[in-house]
């Protein structure tokens, strides 16, 4: 999966600032997709492209359990986030509903990857390629369920094991 | 080895669980508003399924109702769409459903506990990230997504990884514990561990400093785990929880024999052990006060705001965090806390708007005005608050002091209804969040308890309550 990096620098990007709470009444995802990250970047509207993917620091997603938050960042065309770590909700949010990928990255793969920098994301190996730089870093993996959720398309579709 | 609170909970609620796999957890009551909740429905219908426990799942409205006169009609179309739409799925479904209208109407969480529908020793979901409010009461209670809620709808179970226990021990005895509250420990709490000091963690809430604590300071210590990154807060039912519950509307017909149970159960052992511990002395805590944009960024009412130096610890990140804290709360490190002046007060929140909170408050607020240049208001937490504060006179002070005295629900804590502030307004909230623009694009939220919040509308600024006479 490639695509290119919007980076935050920054830590706790919560949920309030991914979809101001005045929205939370907006049902149709693509007019909700237009507000995405309002609260903290007015211009990221206008600059994400379909298969972009946001890299931040820690505690990504904190506060409101709104499932908006991911729903409005994969409908803009995000496909993941990469941040130093997550809040539990918004983590299971984005998978759940299967909206986009919660990547946790380690500090050298934070610090080493750029605004703009083109990103090869390669799941089955745990692997983030930064093809700009010609850098390979290692992914946290995917506990057990939240692996099978992925796998299997969101929660509604995941069955478990029957042995 | 002995088991924790939490692990006794979890352990009676598996449906299924394999080594290395997550559990499937069944769900004891369902809690659902008109915001998170549209989608879920939809879903259902989408798939033909039923609500698996329509006796087990209660809704109510609280997020985006208007806190005006209720006999008038909502203005925005928007809300009044997602109000109905709850009524609709309610009625379609066989929910129970606490309406605009309803005496019981309220935040979800002031409701829960105060119909009695909060039990010990439960598991309790609802799409709101507070539903940790209910861990008062022993309640193993967790905030949800939309997708979580429709799969609770449908099936009354929930797929979970199992957190781990983090024990929060609360030592020493406050000097002043009508100056320095409930919401001054958790605030103390979050400034140290940090805002993701407790991810993946369920929170149990121990020691003298915690067992002192009334139903209504207890609920805002659970309230705000959340804001410490915890999936869950947890504290051990008492004498005091089992007073509390008894008699309720919807407190369970073999109650005494409940309590009995619980009485053996329902704490951790004497051996068991947690995976992580912090440990606080309030000997000498002191109110608190968000200087920042969020929960973390607090300091003591008579201390300057820290440099983005001393905040960081030499993190970078943090450093940035805070400079960028200070810039759009239009303040600068070294400033004492209590030469911020203030525009606006809310008290309110399912924080801070229970009966105990507004009777605090209204000691501040007795015989005085609010400042001039000060816009208040009071947001109970629930109708039935609402009236029980009424019947007290409560009202009558408030509204003598040019407070404003409004009708339930969440209101200004996340800026959803006509109640918000405008940009670079800066209040003084006993709510539980300050993030940029939670209260309004461009607001400015400062954290504080209702007795602090009260203070503040009063002078104009923020005082140190140590120094009122609040007996």
């Amino acid at each position: 999966m490639k695509g290119n990096i919007i980076k935050y620098a920054r830590d706790n990007i919560d949920t309030d600032v991914i979809i101001p709470g005045q929205y939370l009444k907006v049902h149709d995802y693509a007019e909700l997709a237009t507000h995405a990250m309002e609260g903290l970047d007015p211009d990221f509207h206008s600059k994400v492209k379909e298969g972009d993917f946001i890299l931040s620091g820690k505690n990504f997603g904190c506060g409101s359990s709104r499932e908006h938050a991911p729903i409005a960042l994969s409908h803009c065309g995000v496909k993941a986030i990469l941040a130093l770590s997550f809040a539990r909700i918004f983590y299971r949010n984005s998978v759940d509903g299967a909206f986009l990928l919660p990547i946790e990255i380690s500090q050298d793969a934070y610090d080493g990857i750029s605004e703009g920098d083109e990103i090869d994301i390669d799941v089955s190996k745990n692997e983030i390629k930064n093809i700009t730089k010609n850098q390979t870093y290692k992914m946290k993996p995917f506990s057990e369920i939240i692996g099978k959720i992925i796998a299997a398309g969101g929660l509604f579709k995941y069955k478990p094991d029957q042995d | 080895m002995g088991q924790t609170l939490f692990e006794k909970i979890w352990e009676s609620h598996i449906v299924v669980e394999k080594q290395n796999e997550p559990a499937l957890i069944y769900i004891d009551r369902h809690l659902v508003h008109e915001v998170t909740s549209p989608q879920a429905f939809d879903g259902l219908r989408m798939n033909d399924r039923k609500v698996r426990r329509p006796d087990l799942t209660i809704a109510t409205m609280d997020h985006n109702v208007p806190t005006s006169d209720r006999s008038l009609p909502i203005l925005d179309q928007t809300s009044a769409i997602q109000i109905k739409t709850l009524e609709n799925n309610c009625k379609d479904f066989g929910i129970k459903l606490f309406d605009i209208n309803s005496p019981n109407q309220g935040i979800v969480h002031v409701i829960g506990p105060q119909l009695g529908i909060t039990l010990p020793g439960s598991t309790i979901v609802c799409g709101d990230s507070h539903t940790s409010t209910h861990g008062a009461f022993g309640a193993l209670a967790l905030g949800i997504g939309t997708s979580e809620v429709e799969h609770v709808l449908a099936s009354q179970t929930l797929w979970l990884e199992k957190p781990k226990t983090f024990e929060v021990r609360v030592e020493g005895k406050r000097k002043n514990p009508h100056a320095v509250t409930a919401k001054d420990i958790i605030l103390s709490i979050i400034k140290n561990i940090g805002t993701a000091g407790g991810t993946g963690t369920v929170i149990e809430y121990r020691g003298e400093g915690i067992t002192d604590l009334s139903m209504d300071q207890r609920m805002t210590i659970c309230n705000m785990s959340i804001e410490g990154g915890a999936r869950a807060g947890l504290i051990a039912p008492d004498q005091k929880t089992f007073e509390y519950l008894r008699g309720r509307e919807y407190t369970p017909k073999n109650y005494e024999s409940l309590v009995d149970s619980w009485k053996d159960i329902l704490k951790t052992d004497s051996d068991a052990t947690f995976d992580k511990q912090f440990i606080l002395d309030i000997n000498d805590i002191s109110p608190q006060v968000s200087w920042g944009t969020n929960p973390g960024m607090t300091c003591d009412v008579d201390e300057p705001i820290p440099s983005p130096d001393k905040f960081s610890n030499g993190d970078a990140n943090q450093k940035r965090g805070a400079e960028k804290a200070l810039e759009y709360m239009a303040l600068e490190s070294g400033t004492m806390i209590e030469d911020i002046k203030i525009d606006r007060v809310f008290i309110g929140s399912c924080t801070n708007a229970r009966l105990e909170d507004l009777i605090e408050a209204s000691k501040i607020v007795k015989g005085q005005k609010v400042a001039s240049s000060v816009n208040a208001m009071v947001v109970p937490g629930s109708q039935m608050v609402k009236k029980q504060a009424e019947e007290m006179g409560l009202d009558k002070i408030f509204i003598d002091a040019n407070f404003e005295w409004r009708e339930a629900g969440c209101s200004m804590c996340l800026g959803m209804n006509p109640d918000i502030l405008s940009p670079g307004e800066r209040c003084a909230s006993t709510s539980n969040r300050n993030f940029e623009g939670r209260q309004g694009n461009g607001g400015r939220t400062h954290l504080v308890s209702p007795v602090m919040a009260a203070a503040a509308a009063i002078n104009g600024h923020f005082v140190d309550v140590r120094k009122l006479d609040l007996n």
